[in-house]
């Protein structure tokens, strides 16, 4: 059995974690190779013209996978993917929405493609986590044992990426460059060929990136807990006069990292010359986020760039809007 | 500061909504009536990329906010998962960033909220505000009779436009009242008028459905009377979507179940706003044989464009006629005209063919 992987949207939320799941289940897993321009004509071509750039990109790796499906040979000699796999992910552990286009992306694909669809609902509202990973592997014939193991193997594999993230992260944050962070989902920030290498670009032109799912979430981080408690509940008490309280996981995510962004480079005394955004068009979510993550830079007198990516950004012009950021660090 | 009241516009229930808050003693000066200067203002201060009927309630408040009002009512989780939730913080940071002091009342469609939010903005006994309550929905009723009621008599009328001259005599009228035994009243006296219209019943009508997202589908302003042009080309036009079915659903979960039990081939979840709704109704109107479906939607409202290809795959399915109309500060009402006609040529001939 092989199950295909888009490598778009959802799976960028948990970069490592569903591959050595479905390796530990004993499954071979194929990916769907790095966006590249082919894919994104196929997406854009077969959705619906007002849907996000980002779900338009998901949908050009589903269709990659679906060439690669053998719909004669279901046995376990062929070579194609068998079952592609497309989450259905609603809540996360804080009991926060995804966003709603994630939500219908399993019946939206199954309209779209031969190949069957392994579903999963991940609510964490109503079950956890794990459970549903059991359920997951109940329909793929596995047992308990296997499931947890495999689970456990993935969560870790998970943990060292992070660990090692967060280490590069404070590597950076000590370099003599300007800081320049890069604030989008990680759908957005991982995919070079979406962001059309904001990344190197960047680099070219003598800044040090930093990415948003970077910074270490508060918990995890190393300081003193007692200053951080104090500083917390007062930022917090700022932050609450000023901000809604998103019911969007990356909303409560993103402007939770900016407040520990901050206050990391207080206590290291280091200073963020400047920030991106960068938004698929025409994301909804982001029309609602980009208001208050602009007025939070704005408040702390940082300069703010906002950026909006689609099928038909030019890198030409993307260059120049970036030069001319730069240059007025 | 004595509040003066204002509220986003919503088509002919504004007049509902006026009389709901001059119940309860309180000041009010009613949104103006929303066209192309007020949505261009409206678009001109808030974030290019939210949806359009922020653009367009942000532009109804403006004139009222200059002819002095300083209180704004704006409901906050009306839509479930989509960025409506947002609208009364963004629309808030936008007015107070242009400097207009105003104190924005952002609650939730509970029961509890809208009362304790009632009571202390009016600071009136329960009794009054239960009593407020029930004379706007029994206008709001009224209204959404009529408004029935018109969309079954426009095609079949004798003498033309004779139903919209009623239509807008009644809400000039129902505006005007405020108490219970006088829209009683004025009730029967309306739908007596109504029933003097000669109609045509052998003319055999063409029906057709219209779903979407709620404020468009309702408010006839933002969709350019699109009820009336249809009925003026002898098309019965049949919408469930209104404040009382929005109300029922939010008081009664139940008919959320049904609504999912009946739509689970196509989508399993639920998408925010009313998008499971939207593929409720266009079923059941294949299901009673209707002639065509039409879908109107804010551009880029995230629920019914999620939605979207699944409609496109019913109409594939059963071959009925659809339509589906972004709507936004960009359209024209002549480029929607004529994407109508069209549909209401193809709509004409749905039947024939078979």
């Amino acid at each position: 059995m092989k199950i295909g992987i888009p490598r778009a949207l959802i799976y960028w939320k948990r970069p490592i974690f569903w591959e050595s799941f479905f390796e530990g289940l004993g499954f071979d897993v194929l990916l769907s190779p790095n966006t590249n321009k082919k894919i994104v004509e196929m997406g854009v071509n077969a959705s619906d013209p007002e849907t996000c750039f980002s779900v338009k990109v998901f949908f050009g790796h589903l269709l990659w996978l679906d060439g690669k499906c053998d719909p004669i040979r279901k046995s376990s000699i062929s070579n194609g993917v068998n079952l592609i796999f497309v989450p259905r992910m609603k809540a996360n552990e804080g009991k926060l929405e995804y966003c709603p286009k994630f939500f219908a992306l399993p019946d939206l694909a199954k309209i779209m493609v031969k190949t069957p669809i392994l579903t999963a609902t991940f609510d964490e509202r109503k079950e956890k986590f794990e459970t549903t990973l059991q359920k997951l592997g109940k329909k793929l014939k596995r047992n308990k044992k296997e499931v947890k193991r495999a689970t456990e193997t993935a969560f870790l594999k998970e943990k060292e990426l992070r660990e090692k993230e967060e280490k590069e992260f404070f590597e950076k944050i000590k370099s003599e460059k300007r800081k320049i962070i890069l604030i989008s989902h990680p759908y957005n920030l991982q995919d070079e060929y979406v962001n059309l290498r904001l990344e190197e670009k960047l680099e070219k032109l003598g800044a040090e990136v930093i990415f948003i799912d970077e910074v270490p979430n508060k918990q995890l981080t190393t300081y003193n807990l007692q200053q951080i408690t104090t500083k917390k509940q007062k930022l917090s008490v700022v932050s609450c006069q000023l901000s809604v309280n998103f019911h969007w996981e990356f909303g409560k995510e993103i402007m939770g990292k900016i407040d520990e962004l901050f206050e990391i480079s207080r206590a290291k005394n280091v200073q963020i010359s400047g920030a991106v955004e960068i938004s698929s068009f025409p994301c909804g979510c982001d029309a609602v986020l980009k208001e208050f993550v602009e007025r939070e830079f704005k408040q702390r007198k940082t300069p703010f760039l906002y950026l909006m990516i689609d099928e038909q950004t030019g890198e030409a012009g993307f260059q120049t809007r970036l030069e001319a950021f730069v240059d007025t660090l | 500061m004595k509040p003066i009241i204002t509220f986003a516009r919503w088509g002919n229930y504004t007049i509902a909504f006026e009389t709901l808050f001059k119940k309860m003693g309180l000041e009010v000066i009613p949104p103006e009536k929303i066209n192309s200067q007020t949505i261009l203002e409206g678009a001109k201060l808030s974030p290019e990329m939210f949806c359009f009927p922020l653009k367009a309630t942000l532009g109804s408040y403006l004139p009222a906010l200059k002819k002095g009002a300083n209180t704004i009512f704006m409901v906050q989780n009306a839509g479930g998962s989509c960025r409506q939730r947002y609208y009364g913080r963004i629309q808030e940071k936008v007015l107070k960033e242009q400097g207009w002091e105003i104190n924005f009342i952002d609650f939730k469609t509970t029961p509890k909220d809208i009362y304790s939010e009632l009571k202390k903005i009016s600071r009136v006994s329960t009794w009054q505000i239960f009593q407020a309550a029930r004379f706007f929905l029994k206008e709001l009723h009224l209204i959404e009779r009529i408004e029935k009621e018109a969309q079954f008599l426009r095609p079949r009328e004798v003498e033309k436009r004779q139903t919209d001259k009623i239509l807008d005599w009644a809400l000039l009228e129902i505006d005007e009242i405020d108490d219970g035994r006088r829209l009683l009243k004025l009730k029967k006296e309306i739908l007596k008028k109504l029933s003097k219209i000669k109609i045509d019943k052998e003319k055999d009508v063409l029906k057709v459905g219209l779903i979407g997202e709620i404020y468009t589908v309702c408010d006839p302003t933002i969709n350019f009377e699109i009820e009336k042009k249809l009925g003026w080309e002898r098309i019965e036009v049949h919408r469930e979507m209104d404040i009382t079915y929005h109300l029922k659903k939010a008081i009664f979960p139940w008919k959320d179940w049904i609504i999912q039990r009946k739509i689970n081939p196509y989508l399993k979840s639920t998408v925010g706003g009313h998008g499971r709704d939207a593929i409720y109704e266009m079923l059941n109107y294949v299901k009673k044989d209707f002639d065509g479906v039409i879908q109107l939607l804010p551009a880029m409202c995230m629920p019914e464009v999620t939605v979207r290809p699944i409609l496109e795959k019913i109409h594939q399915e059963s071959g009925i006629p659809f339509l589906s109309l972004s709507l936004d500060e960009q359209v024209a009402e002549v480029g929607i005209d004529t994407r109508l006609e069209a549909f209401v040529d193809v709509v004409k001939n749905y039947h024939k063919n078979i």
